[in-house]
């Protein structure tokens, strides 16, 4: 009985240590990533397979892209603040509401064209089969999301 | 002669039994109550879950090639768990960072969940 006690507790505490070491060493690249000081281009670096000049390359486009969104974001809300008084204060279509409905249209345009102007600049830095890899799936998730289309579904 | 040897007493308490009478009566259904005992005592015990699984790891486990195959089965299984464990939750990670990056480019994404 003990010799069978012993190889049964035994067979339990191997799988056991197998599991633990497997999944550290299996989630290693993620806590990496995690950790790195910069985990969303620590990913995109991953991801596509960037050599490190690649990378530092995109850092600096990154770096500089994102004074230009934080503004983008400032007047965004800044607008949309500015409607939501204007449709709070009437029940009918004004001139400054037409205005107001016409300027988010605009910043909303200035800011598509800034960010695809972004992830052209990124995907040529990439090689080329990874730069349309990323055009693609960056598109997917900011121009040809199917929000706001519920209706055609 | 030596009366203490074992033969002597089968002997001589068989003289005895032989001898010995009683007219004490039996109680009733004495006769039905020893028949029910001895058929109870001869019928096969149930084993219950348990007593299987440790005779099962009394005798059948400490064998060599079902010991190998056990522990066997157990690593499989460890690593086999932790293999999907883990490349699920780098997918989530992964998941979870390429959304980040889009979040910080795009001011329209709609907030997080």
């Amino acid at each position: 009985m003990k010799k069978g006690l012993f190889i049964l507790l035994l067979g339990l505490a191997l799988a056991a240590a197998v599991y633990g070491c497997v999944y550290f060493i299996c989630t290693s690249s993620a806590r990496n990533l995690e950790q790195s000081s910069q985990p969303e281009l620590a990913w995109l670096k991953e991801e596509f397979n960037l050599s490190d000049s690649e990378f530092k390359r995109i850092s600096e486009l990154h770096a500089a892209y994102l004074p230009q969104c934080a503004e983008m974001c400032r007047q965004v809300e800044a607008q949309n603040q500015r409607l939501k008084a204007l449709l709070a204060a009437t029940n009918q279509m004004t001139p400054e509401i037409e205005s107001a409905v016409a300027e988010s249209a605009r910043l909303r345009g200035v800011c598509q064209r800034n960010m695809l102007k972004h992830f052209y600049e990124v995907s040529r830095t990439m090689p080329p089969e990874q730069g349309r890899r990323y055009l693609a799936w960056v598109q997917e998730r900011t121009f040809l999301t199917s929000e706001g289309m519920m209706r055609d579904k | 002669m030596n009366t203490n040897e074992p033969g002597n007493h089968d002997e001589a308490l068989g003289k005895l039994l032989k001898e010995w009478r009683t007219d004490a009566p039996l109680p009733l259904g004495f006769q039905e109550a020893v028949w029910r005992r001895i058929q109870r005592a001869q019928a096969p015990t149930a084993l219950s879950v348990w007593d299987v699984i440790a005779d099962w790891i009394g005798t059948v486990l400490p064998r060599p090639a079902l010991a190998v195959a056990y522990v066997a089965i157990l690593l499989t299984i460890g690593l086999t768990a932790g293999w999907t464990q883990a490349r699920q939750e780098t997918a989530r990670v992964k998941g979870e960072l390429g959304e980040r990056y889009i979040r910080i480019l795009d001011p329209y994404q709609p907030p997080r969940q």
